[in-house]
């Protein structure tokens, strides 16, 4: 549709592209990780490009994307992934972050893609950027474990905190079980701080739910 | 006896009145928030000074579930996204895979869809008209919603089978077609839904305690909504005129004359007054799928794509061995990655789907209209009372399905 604007960053960065292509209609452009900001304040705030709605972030990892030709449906076992990811090489980059970018008033969209190697998956936060970009950076640490330098508050957006593993890489197992969570000590509103029926030894402003709100000491 | 204190000091009654920083938690099982958001709320007295909402309570793992499910199996996992307005989603995620294969449905289907998908649009704007209505004290609001919406999800129940998990849509077509006398029952229903909906537009629109509970609370610009990332009734009520359907016509929105209604304040009024004009303009919609309606097939007749007719599965071998092949392997989708997006109830509604070529979907990350609205929560509701917490969170019509996934 608009190949125009993959010229565009063509030619503005011709340093920073990877590779382009089109495909069904949706234009794809990759570019380096180090001058991800600086192209995503070119597509943002230049006239032409004028890409001011992200409408999403999403994260790919690739490690099963040739191999897994087990020929797909109910047939193939759910477990077939990790087994094939044991017996396979890893191919880099494994990771790529896609950045699907609107433009409202232009009516044109393009797609900006990042990869990402598994032994470095830290990539720029374009939260400054975007303020939509806060919360799909989240869902993408916890869904990956990518690692959004400069993101202001880089936690899990859906799992808990102790989640253990990231289960969106391919590598995990569908079936794969969480260790339980200990009982968590709670305050006792009238009796005052202490330990709770877990006996968990933490107290309540150590806690996921207490770490910044509650100061145990203001309890009567 | 002493004197009071006002009598020495008449400042005495004007002075603040010392007090600290409150912490409450609102949800997630809380009527208020519909579904399970938590909200930690810091609140300076009645103000709130901070809102941290904390959603992924009811999250069921969809991309992880999708990635090892045939194409067709996700079908049901998207009816869950949103629950309100199903064939919405269907279509949504159906388009997807349409677009990676390359392949249009017929006619009749496209027709079908998109009646089925405004008729799910409206009752996804009564249930948020009677969300705000109820939370603010006005029950019957709530119950005039409730019948519109019952007579509307009984007419979805003759034509898909079921009232809210319908997974209607199939690639290439939908699943069943109108049922015999189903267009006159609906034609026959339509005015009492738009009847009920003028009684709502009576009871709330100029009604006082309503307009002071919403006007000018919960406002954003245009400019600013843009960069949190809203789409839909929420993004219009600021004045911004993107609706995917006038935008980017997909089916047969091409084919259709409808308005679409924009907002100048951007704040909770407009949102909710949005909602009741889109009812209106979704019914045109419905009216003209019926009188435009061709005949013809409801699925195309490629057995790659479709379940081949039982006739032929039981009758031949081509056709048990397409049956066979389906429902076993699932449809071989072409390799390829598509962002595809469509006008939900609440917003733009993007599937990015990833295909390696095998029979199930590689990658697929819903982008759920409600994710960056909701995510604006804290910028919307910040030094407002904590009684406008209620309204907002309503107006946005955040839904848990699509947001948590």
């Amino acid at each position: 549709m608009s190949q125009a604007l993959i010229d565009l960053v063509r030619e503005k960065f011709p340093d920073a592209v990877v590779s382009s292509h089109t495909h069904r209609g949706d234009d794809v452009v990759t570019v380096k990780r180090e001058a991800l900001v600086e192209v995503m304040s070119f597509l943002r705030n230049d006239p032409q490009a004028g890409l001011k709605l992200l409408r999403q972030m999403a994260g790919v990892d690739l490690l099963t994307y040739r191999t897994e030709n087990t020929g797909g449906g109910a047939l193939a076992s759910i477990e077939a992934p990790a087994y094939e990811v044991q017996n396979k090489p890893r191919g880099e980059p494994r990771y790529y972050v896609a950045y699907n970018l609107y433009s409202i008033t232009r009516k044109h969209a393009l797609r900006v893609r990042v990869e990402l190697r598994s032994d470095d998956v830290k990539l720029p936060s374009i939260a400054s950027l975007y303020k939509t970009a806060d919360w799909w950076e989240r869902y993408l640490f916890d869904m990956f474990g990518f690692q959004f330098t400069g993101h202001p508050n880089l936690k899990r957006l859906l799992l808990y905190p102790e989640f253990v593993g990231h289960p969106l890489r391919k590598d995990y197992p569908v079936r794969k079980r969480q260790p339980l969570v200990p009982e968590l000590d709670f305050p006792d509103l009238v009796r005052g701080p202490g330990p709770g029926p877990g006996g968990a030894g933490v107290p309540m402003s150590q806690t996921h739910v207490g770490r910044k709100n509650v100061d145990p000491s203001t309890y009567d | 006896m002493t004197e009071p204190a006002h009598d020495q000091d008449p400042l005495a009654l004007e002075a603040e009145i010392p007090t600290s920083l409150m912490t409450v938690h609102l949800g997630p099982s809380h009527p208020a928030m519909h579904g399970t958001v938590r909200m930690t709320v810091t609140l300076d007295g009645e103000t709130i000074v901070n809102v941290d909402p904390e959603i992924g309570f009811l999250h069921r793992g969809f991309s992880k579930s999708s990635e090892n499910s045939t194409w067709h199996q996700v079908l049901p996992y998207t009816d869950r996204l949103n629950y309100v307005s199903p064939i919405l989603n269907n279509t949504g995620y159906i388009m997807g895979v349409e677009k990676l294969i390359g392949l249009r449905p017929t006619e009749r289907a496209e027709y079908l869809r998109v009646l089925g998908g405004e008729i799910s649009r409206i009752c996804d704007h009564l249930t948020c008209v009677a969300a705000i209505g109820l939370e603010l004290g006005a029950f019957t609001v709530f119950l005039y919603a409730m019948e519109a919406r019952e007579l509307l999800w009984d007419r979805i129940a003759e034509l898909c089978g079921a009232r809210v998990t319908v997974s209607w849509t199939r690639i290439g077509g939908v699943a069943t077609d109108m049922p015999p006398g189903w267009e006159q029952k609906l034609r026959d229903c339509l005015p009492r839904v738009l009847e009920l909906t003028d009684e709502i537009d009576t009871l709330l629109t100029r009604n006082r305690i309503f307009v002071d509970r919403t006007r000018g609370i919960g406002v954003i610009g245009a400019d600013e909504a843009i960069d949190w990332g809203f789409t839909g009734p929420c993004l219009r009520a600021c004045g911004v005129n993107y609706d995917v359907r006038k935008a980017h016509p997909y089916s047969v929105y091409d084919r259709m004359d409808f308005e679409v209604p924009l907002g100048s304040a951007g704040d909770t009024y407009d949102r909710y007054i949005l909602r009741l004009l889109e009812i209106r303009q979704s019914h045109r919609i419905v009216q003209q799928c019926l009188s435009q309606m061709p005949p013809g097939p409801i699925i195309i007749d490629d057995w790659r794509y479709a379940l081949p007719p039982k006739k032929e599965v039981f009758g031949s071998i081509e056709g048990v061995m397409a049956h066979f092949k389906l429902i076993m392997e699932g449809i071989q989708v072409p390799a390829g990655e598509v962002y595809v997006y469509t006008e939900g109830a609440n917003g733009e509604l993007g599937f990015h789907i990833v295909s390696n070529g095998t029979g199930k979907p590689y990658a697929i990350q819903v982008r759920g209209p409600g994710l960056p609205i909701l995510s604006a929560m804290p910028r919307l509701i910040k030094g407002h009372a904590v009684a406008d917490l209620i309204p907002v969170f309503d107006s946005i019509n955040m839904i848990g399905g699509e947001v948590e996934q």
